[in-house]
C-alpha cells in the first residue's frame, strides 16, 4: 500500500473547496477532532462550506466564527460544561450560517446509510417532534415533509421517520495513531468516527502520533478505520489542542474559555485568528505556541496508560521526516 | 442542614434511579445526579453515557464533556453514538435517563435547541438565540422506559408552550404520543430547583406533587408560566440526610453543586 503521509497544508489544499461539503471526525464536542486542520482551512481562506458534524467542537466553532459556513447538519451544537459555542451561535443568529438540526443518533444514522448506499433509515427518533417538523433548509414547509418523511413499515403497518444518506465530499478524521497507509487506531470513544469514515467519498486522517504498521499487525481488532478506505494521512502533534486527545493530553481549560470567549466577537476572532491561526507556519511554531509547560502539563494525563501497549511502535519526528521524503 | 438548592435537586433526581437499573446520564447535574445515586443507594445500576464510555467512574471533578479524559479513566469499554444511543436507548433497552431543559412545558415537552421571536410563525427562522439542540437528548426521550427531566424552576422556563419540541414528551397530552409508536414511556418526572412535577395519569399534564423544604407551593406557583395543578396530597420532600449529602459530594469533589444560587 502506498505512503500516504501528508503535509498539512498541502492536505487541506489538495482534498478542500469552497462549496464542498465537509465532515469532521470527532468524539463528542470536547474531545479528539481534527481541529488543527480547521485551523488550517481558515488559514488558506475556505468558505462557503457545508460542514456534516455530529458534536459541534471548536473546530466548528472556528469555522463559523470565519464565516467560513453557510450550511450545517448537527446532533448538538455546544461545547458541554464550557458553554454554548459563541462563534457558531453568533453566525446562525446573525443569518449567516443555516443549520439543520438532527440528534446525535439520527447524525451518525444518516452516516451509515450513506456509507452503506441504502436509499434511506428508518428512525423512531428526530420524529415526532420539531426536529421532524421543522426544517432550516425547507423553511416555508410546516409541519416539514422533506426532511425526515414519515413512512409506513411494510412489515407491522406502524409508522416511522425516514433518514435522508448522507456521503460528504470529505471527512477529516482524527485519530490517536496512525500508520502511514492509513490504518489507524483511536483512544477513548470512537463515537462517530467509524461510520464517518465509511461514508465520506473521501477520508483523510489527522493523527497525533505515527507508528509502524506493526503496531497494526499487533492490533488489528482496534483498527476501526483501516488504510483500505483512507486516503491521506497528516501528522500533526497536539493537534486537538484546546480540546483532549485521550490517553496523549488532556483539555487546556484555560484556552477553552478563552477561544470560545474571542470567537463571540467579530473583533475577538480576528485577535484569535492573527495568533492562534496565522501565528506560526511550522509543527514547531505552533507546539512553541501552545508553550513548552503548557504541553506538559497537558500531557500528565490520568488516561496516559492507556498508550501503554503502543509505545514501541511511536516513530520520532526524525523518522517522519524521512518518511515524508522518501514518498 | 446545610446544602443548596441544586444539591437537594440532585438528590431528589438520584433518588429516582433505582438499584439494579440500566441509565443514561448526560454531561453536568445529570451526571452527578446519577453517580451519586451510584455510590449512596443503587452500587449495581448499569449507567452508561453517550460517549459511549461504559463503566467509568469521574476522576478529577465533574467532567468537562462525557468523553474527556476525566471520565475515561477507568472505563472497561470504549464504543461509539450508534451503540450508546441506538443499541441501548433507542432500541427501547435502558430502563431510565435523565435530561436538562432550558424550557419545558406542562405535558413535559422539552427544548434545547432554540429561542424564538415569534415561535408560532410557521416559517422557520434563524432563532434570537441558539441553543445546544438536541444531542442524546431526543433518543432519551423516544427510547427510554422512562426519562427525567431536571431543571431550574423559573417561569421564563416552564412555560405554556416551548418554542421548539427538541425531545418530546407527552406532546398534546392524553394519548398523543401513541401516534409515533416510541418504544419509550415518556417523562415520569420533573425535578425542579423548587420541587417535583408528576403528570396525572390520563390527560398527562404535570401537576405539583412535592415541594423543596425551603419552598413553597405558592412560591412554586409563581415561577410556573402556566395555572400549574396542585396535588390534593402534595407534600414536602424530605431534606436530604447527612449521608446522601456526603455521597453526593464525594462525585461533585470541585464543589460545582456548592455554590449557593
Amino acid at each position: 500500500m502506498p505512503n500516504k503521509l501528508i503535509s498539512m497544508q498541502e492536505a487541506v489544499a489538495k482534498y478542500t473547496w469552497d462549496g464542498m461539503m465537509y465532515a469532521h471526525g470527532a468524539a463528542l464536542p470536547v474531545g479528539s477532532d481534527s481541529i488543527a486542520f480547521g485551523r488550517e482551512m481558515v488559514r488558506q481562506g475556505r468558505k462557503n462550506l457545508h460542514v456534516i458534524s455530529n458534536c459541534c467542537t471548536q473546530q466548528l466553532n472556528l469555522l463559523c466564527a470565519a464565516g467560513a459556513v453557510d450550511k450545517i447538519e448537527i446532533g448538538f451544537s455546544g461545547l458541554e460544561v464550557y458553554g454554548f459555542a459563541n462563534g457558531l451561535r453568533r453566525a446562525v443568529e446573525n443569518g449567516k450560517t443555516i443549520l439543520e438540526d438532527y440528534s446525535n443518533l439520527t447524525l451518525p444514522l444518516r452516516l451509515l446509510a450513506g456509507g452503506m448506499n441504502w436509499p434511506f433509515c428508518p428512525t423512531i427518533s428526530s420524529y415526532g417532534s420539531d426536529q421532524q417538523w421543522r426544517s432550516a433548509f425547507h423553511p416555508d414547509e410546516y409541519p416539514a415533509t422533506s426532511k425526515i418523511p414519515e413512512i409506513t413499515d411494510p412489515f407491522t403497518g406502524r409508522t416511522c421517520g425516514a433518514l435522508s444518506p448522507l456521503k460528504p465530499d470529505v471527512a477529516v478524521i482524527h485519530v490517536t495513531m496512525a500508520d502511514i497507509h492509513g490504518n489507524a487506531i483511536m483512544l477513548g470513544t470512537e463515537w462517530s468516527r467509524y461510520e464517518l469514515s465509511r461514508a465520506a467519498k473521501k477520508v483523510v486522517l489527522q493523527a497525533d502520533l505515527i507508528v509502524d504498521t506493526a503496531c497494526m499487525r499487533q492490533f488489528p481488532n482496534l483498527v476501526r478505520i483501516p488504510g483500505i478506505v483512507v486516503d491521506a494521512v497528516v501528522y500533526w502533534p497536539m493537534g486537538v489542542w484546546p480540546q483532549c486527545s485521550t490517553g496523549l493530553y488532556d483539555s487546556d481549560e484555560e484556552h477553552m474559555f478563552y477561544m470560545n470567549k474571542m470567537l463571540k466577537t467579530e473583533e475577538g476572532y480576528e485577535e484569535y485568528k492573527r495568533i492562534y491561526v496565522d501565528g506560526y507556519n511550522t509543527i514547531e511554531e505552533y507546539l512553541e505556541l501552545i508553550g513548552e509547560e503548557k504541553i506538559a502539563k497537558l500531557k500528565n494525563t490520568t488516561t496516559a496508560h492507556l498508550m501503554d501497549p503502543y509505545r514501541k511502535w511511536i516513530k520520532s519526528d526524525e523518522e517522519i521526516e524521512e518518511l515524508m521524503e522518501g514518498r | 442542614m446545610d446544602y443548596t438548592r441544586q444539591e437537594m435537586m440532585a438528590i431528589a433526581t438520584g433518588r429516582e434511579i433505582k438499584d439494579g437499573e440500566m441509565a443514561i446520564f448526560g454531561v453536568g447535574l445529570s451526571m452527578l445526579a446519577g453517580y451519586f445515586a451510584k455510590r449512596n443507594h443503587a452500587p449495581n445500576i448499569r449507567d452508561l453515557t453517550e460517549g459511549g464510555v461504559y463503566g467509568a467512574f469521574p476522576v478529577g471533578g465533574l467532567p468537562w464533556g462525557i468523553e474527556c479524559n476525566r471520565i475515561s479513566s477507568n472505563a472497561v469499554s470504549f464504543t461509539n453514538a450508534i451503540d450508546a444511543l441506538g443499541f441501548l436507548v433507542a432500541s427501547g433497552r435502558c430502563d431510565v435517563g435523565i435530561i436538562g431543559a432550558a424550557q419545558v412545558d406542562k405535558y413535559g415537552n422539552v427544548n434545547t435547541t432554540g429561542l424564538w421571536a415569534d415561535p408560532a410563525n410557521s416559517r422557520y427562522l434563524p432563532p434570537k438565540v441558539r441553543l445546544n439542540g438536541s444531542g442524546g437528548a431526543n433518543e432519551i426521550a423516544c427510547g427510554c422506559k422512562r426519562f427525567i427531566i431536571m431543571a431550574t424552576h423559573e417561569k421564563r422556563r416552564f412555560v405554556e408552550k416551548v418554542d421548539y419540541i427538541s425531545s418530546p414528551g407527552y406532546l398534546t397530552g392524553g394519548n398523543a404520543r401513541d401516534r409515533y409508536n416510541f418504544p419509550g414511556g415518556g417523562p415520569s418526572v420533573i425535578i425542579t430547583s423548587l420541587g417535583i412535577l408528576r403528570p396525572d395519569p390520563v390527560t398527562r399534564e404535570f401537576i405539583l406533587t412535592e415541594y423543596f423544604p425551603f419552598s413553597s407551593v405558592e412560591e412554586i406557583k409563581e415561577n410556573t408560566g402556566w395555572n400549574l395543578k396542585v396535588s390534593p396530597e402534595v407534600r414536602v420532600t424530605a431534606e436530604p440526610t447527612p449521608e446522601e449529602l456526603e455521597n453526593l459530594r464525594a462525585v461533585d469533589v470541585t464543589g460545582a453543586l456548592r455554590k449557593k444560587s
